[in-house]
C-alpha cells in the first residue's frame, strides 16, 4: 500500500511568541522548528499502517520554505517514513492555507497512493483547511477529525471514528481516501539516534516552485495575515477576600452578573 | 464583492445547532440591513424542513430547505457540492459555516469546490470601508491573535462556536423554500457511517460548544467528588470538564479532558476548580470569556489566567456557590 503523510515545520510549541517588528506575523527569528502533535500522529498511523501491511511504502511530503521544511522531512525519516518530498516555498513568496492545500495536491499527484494521512490543523494556525481542501482537488473523500483508525487485510478499506460534538461517528470508507486525524491519541514513537543519523543520507526529492506554480496558476493568494499579536497579557485574578463560603459566593456571583456580565 | 451571504446552518436533534444561529447574525451584520443586501440560510437534510422555521425568524430573508436524506450522514464532499452548487445558483459572495466539527472540515472543501479563499476560526469579523472582510482569529492554542485580510470576492467562513451573538427570534418571518438537490456532479467513492457512539460526557450541553464549562482536577481527590461539579454544572446549564491529571487518573474519561491533548473550548465562562493551571491545561481554555480559578493553593499559576480568583476549601466554596446560583435564579 502507498501512504503519503503531509506534515508542516511548527514552532516548538514551549516557543515565547512574540510578533516581528511590523506586528504582521510571528518572530521567527531563533525559533526551532519541529512536527508536532497532529502531524505526529499522522505520522505514527502511517507507519502503523506500514508494519502491518506487507509491501507498503511511506511518503513523507511538506511544503515550506528551506531549510525547516526539509529538517522535519529529516525528522519523518528518522521515524521510519521510508522516501521524502520537499516541495517549495520561496522565501518572499506569500502563501496561505488554500495555497499549501493546492501546493501539496501537485506533489501528491506525482506520484501513487492509496491513502493520504494529515493532521486535522497544525499546530501554530490552526488552519483546518489543508486536508480536506487537497483531497477535493484530487476528487476523493476526506474524513476528520479521526481517530481510532482500523483497517482490513489488504489495506483497501478502513474503519475509524470521526469525533464530533457529543461523541463520535463510525465510518468505514474504501481507498484512494483523505484521513485527517486528531493528535496524539496513538501515543506517537521517538526516533531512534541512529536512526537520525541514517535519515540524514536520504535523498529529498523536491517539487519546484516552477512546477507548483504551473500545477495552480500564478494568482496570489486569497488570504493575507496582516496582524499578528498578543492578547492582552492577563493580570492576575481579582482574588475575593471573604470570612464564610457562602460570602465567598455572593461575591463571587455579583462579579459575574455585574461586572463580568456572564451570568444572567 | 457580492453582498449576498449564504449562510450553511447545521441540524442536530432536530434542531438548527446555536453555532448557525450565531452565524446568521453574523450574515445579517456583513450583508448590511434588509434590502441593501441579501441573508440566505440553506438547510440539508431530512430535518430541514422542520427547522426551517426556527431559522426564518432570525433575520433573514430567504430559507432555501433540501430536504434530501443523503445529506443526514455529514460526508463534506456531499455537503461541498451542493451548497457550491446553490451559491452560485444564488451569485453568493460569501459563505458562513458553524465551526462544528462537521463545519471546519467543510469549509476548506467547499472553498476548493467553489474556488474561493477561506479562513477557520473566525472570533472576530469586520467589513472595511471598501467591503473587504477582516477577520481575527486565535492562533497558537489563543495565545496569539492573527488578522485575515480576505483578497478574494468570494469567500467561505468558518466561525467560531460561541464567538458571536445569535440573533433572537424577530416579529418577521422569512419565505421558506423547499430547494430541489443540486446537481452534485460526480461524487467520489464514499464512507459508511456505520453508527454514532455518544460520548461518555455526561447529560449536559456539548463540552466544546457550552457557554459554561465547570473543570475539575487532581483537587477534588476523587471520582466520587465530582458530583459537587456536576450540581453547579446543572445550576448553570454548563458542561463539565476535567484536567489531565483527572483523566489520566480514570477518574473521568478522555472525552472529558480540556487541555492541549484534550478538547480546546472557548465557553463565556470557565470554572476551574481543583485546578493548579499547568499550561497543558491552559491552552486548552484561554480562549474562554471570563475564568473563575477556585483552588487551596493561593500559589496555584491558575490564578494567572483567572480573572476571579477564589482561595479556600472547593469542598465548602462549591455547595455554596450552587446554591447562590440556585437562589440568584430563582430555582
Amino acid at each position: 500500500m502507498e501512504l503519503l503523510v503531509l506534515i508542516k515545520p511548527v514552532p516548538d510549541p514551549e516557543t515565547r511568541l512574540r510578533p516581528n517588528a511590523a506586528g504582521t506575523n510571528l518572530d521567527t527569528d531563533g525559533v526551532k522548528w519541529v512536527l508536532t502533535g497532529y502531524d505526529e500522529s499522522a505520522v505514527e498511523q502511517a507507519l502503523l499502517l506500514k508494519e502491518a501491511i506487507p509491501g507498503s511504502k511511506v511518503r513523507a511530503i511538506a511544503f515550506g520554505p528551506a531549510p525547516r521544511t526539509e529538517e522535519i522531512l529529516r525528522s519523518a525519516l528518522a521515524l521510519g517514513c521510508d522516501a521524502a518530498t520537499w516541495v517549495e516555498q520561496p522565501a518572499d513568496t506569500p502563501t496561505d492555507p488554500m495555497r499549501a492545500a493546492a501546493a501539496l495536491t501537485v506533489a501528491c499527484q506525482k506520484t501513487p497512493f492509496d491513502l493520504i494521512l494529515v493532521g486535522k490543523q497544525a499546530l501554530d494556525d490552526e488552519a483546518g483547511l489543508v486536508g480536506p481542501a487537497l483531497a477535493e482537488r484530487l476528487g476523493i473523500a476526506d474524513y476528520g477529525p479521526v481517530v481510532d483508525v482500523r483497517w482490513d487485510a489488504a489495506g483497501r478499506r478502513f474503519t475509524f471514528a470521526r469525533a464530533v460534538e457529543g461523541g463520535s461517528d463510525r465510518v468505514s470508507a474504501p481507498t484512494p481516501l483523505v484521513v485527517c486525524l486528531q493528535q496524539a491519541w496513538n501515543d506517537p514513537r521517538t526516533a531512534k539516534l541512529q536512526n537520525v543519523l541514517k535519515a540524514r543520507r536520504i535523498a529529498i526529492d523536491k517539487v519546484t516552485w516552477a512546477e507548483v506554480a504551473a500545477g495552480i496558476g500564478s494568482a496570489a493568494p486569497g488570504t493575507h495575515v496582516t496582524a499578528f499579536r498578543l492578547p492582552p497579557p492577563r493580570t492576575g485574578a481579582k482574588m475575593i477576600e471573604y470570612r464564610t463560603p457562602d460570602e465567598a459566593a455572593q461575591k463571587l456571583v455579583r462579579l459575574l452578573r455585574e461586572e463580568a456580565k456572564v451570568l444572567p | 464583492m457580492s453582498s449576498s451571504v449564504l449562510v450553511v446552518v447545521e441540524i442536530r436533534n432536530g434542531a438548527p445547532v446555536r453555532a448557525s444561529l450565531e452565524a446568521l447574525g453574523v450574515g445579517r451584520r456583513i450583508a448590511g440591513p434588509p434590502g441593501s443586501g441579501t441573508v440566505t440560510a440553506v438547510l440539508l437534510g431530512s430535518g430541514s424542513e422542520s427547522s426551517s422555521t426556527t431559522v426564518a425568524e432570525r433575520g433573514v430573508d430567504k430559507v432555501l430547505s433540501v430536504a434530501d436524506p443523503r445529506f443526514d450522514a455529514f460526508h463534506a464532499v456531499v455537503w461541498a457540492a451542493a451548497i457550491a452548487a446553490i451559491a452560485r445558483e444564488i451569485d453568493a459572495g460569501t459563505i458562513l459555516v458553524a465551526g462544528t466539527s462537521n463545519g471546519r472540515e467543510l469549509v476548506g472543501r467547499l472553498a476548493a469546490r467553489w474556488e474561493a479563499a477561506a479562513v477557520n476560526g473566525v472570533a472576530d469579523l469586520s467589513l472595511a470601508a471598501d467591503g473587504t472582510l477582516m477577520a481575527v482569529r486565535p492562533v497558537f492554542s489563543g495565545r496569539a491573535l492573527q488578522e485575515v485580510r480576505v483578497d478574494q470576492t468570494r469567500a467561505v467562513l468558518g466561525l467560531r462556536p460561541n464567538a458571536f451573538t445569535a440573533p433572537e427570534p424577530s416579529g418577521s418571518k422569512a419565505s421558506v423554500e423547499a430547494h430541489p438537490t443540486p446537481d452534485l456532479g460526480q461524487l467520489p467513492a464514499l464512507g459508511v457511517v456505520s453508527g454514532f457512539e455518544p460520548a461518555q460526557t455526561g447529560s449536559g450541553p456539548d463540552l466544546s460548544e457550552a457557554l459554561v464549562v465547570v473543570s475539575g482536577g487532581r483537587g477534588l481527590r476523587g471520582p466520587e467528588n465530582f458530583r459537587l461539579l456536576e450540581d453547579l454544572a446543572g445550576a448553570l446549564g454548563g458542561a463539565i470538564g476535567a484536567s489531565r491529571a483527572v483523566t489520566d487518573s480514570g477518574w473521568k474519561p478522555a472525552s472529558f479532558q480540556v487541555g492541549q491533548t484534550g478538547r480546546t473550548v472557548s465557553p463565556q465562562l470557565y470554572i476551574a476548580v481543583g485546578i493548579s493551571g499547568a499550561i497543558q491545561h491552559v491552552v486548552g481554555m484561554i480562549s474562554s470569556r471570563t475564568i473563575v480559578a477556585i483552588n487551596s493553593d493561593p500559589n496555584a499559576p491558575i490564578f494567572k489566567v483567572a480573572d476571579y480568583g477564589v482561595v479556600g476549601d472547593l469542598f465548602q466554596i462549591v455547595p455554596a456557590l450552587t446554591a447562590e446560583i440556585r437562589r440568584v435564579r430563582g430555582s
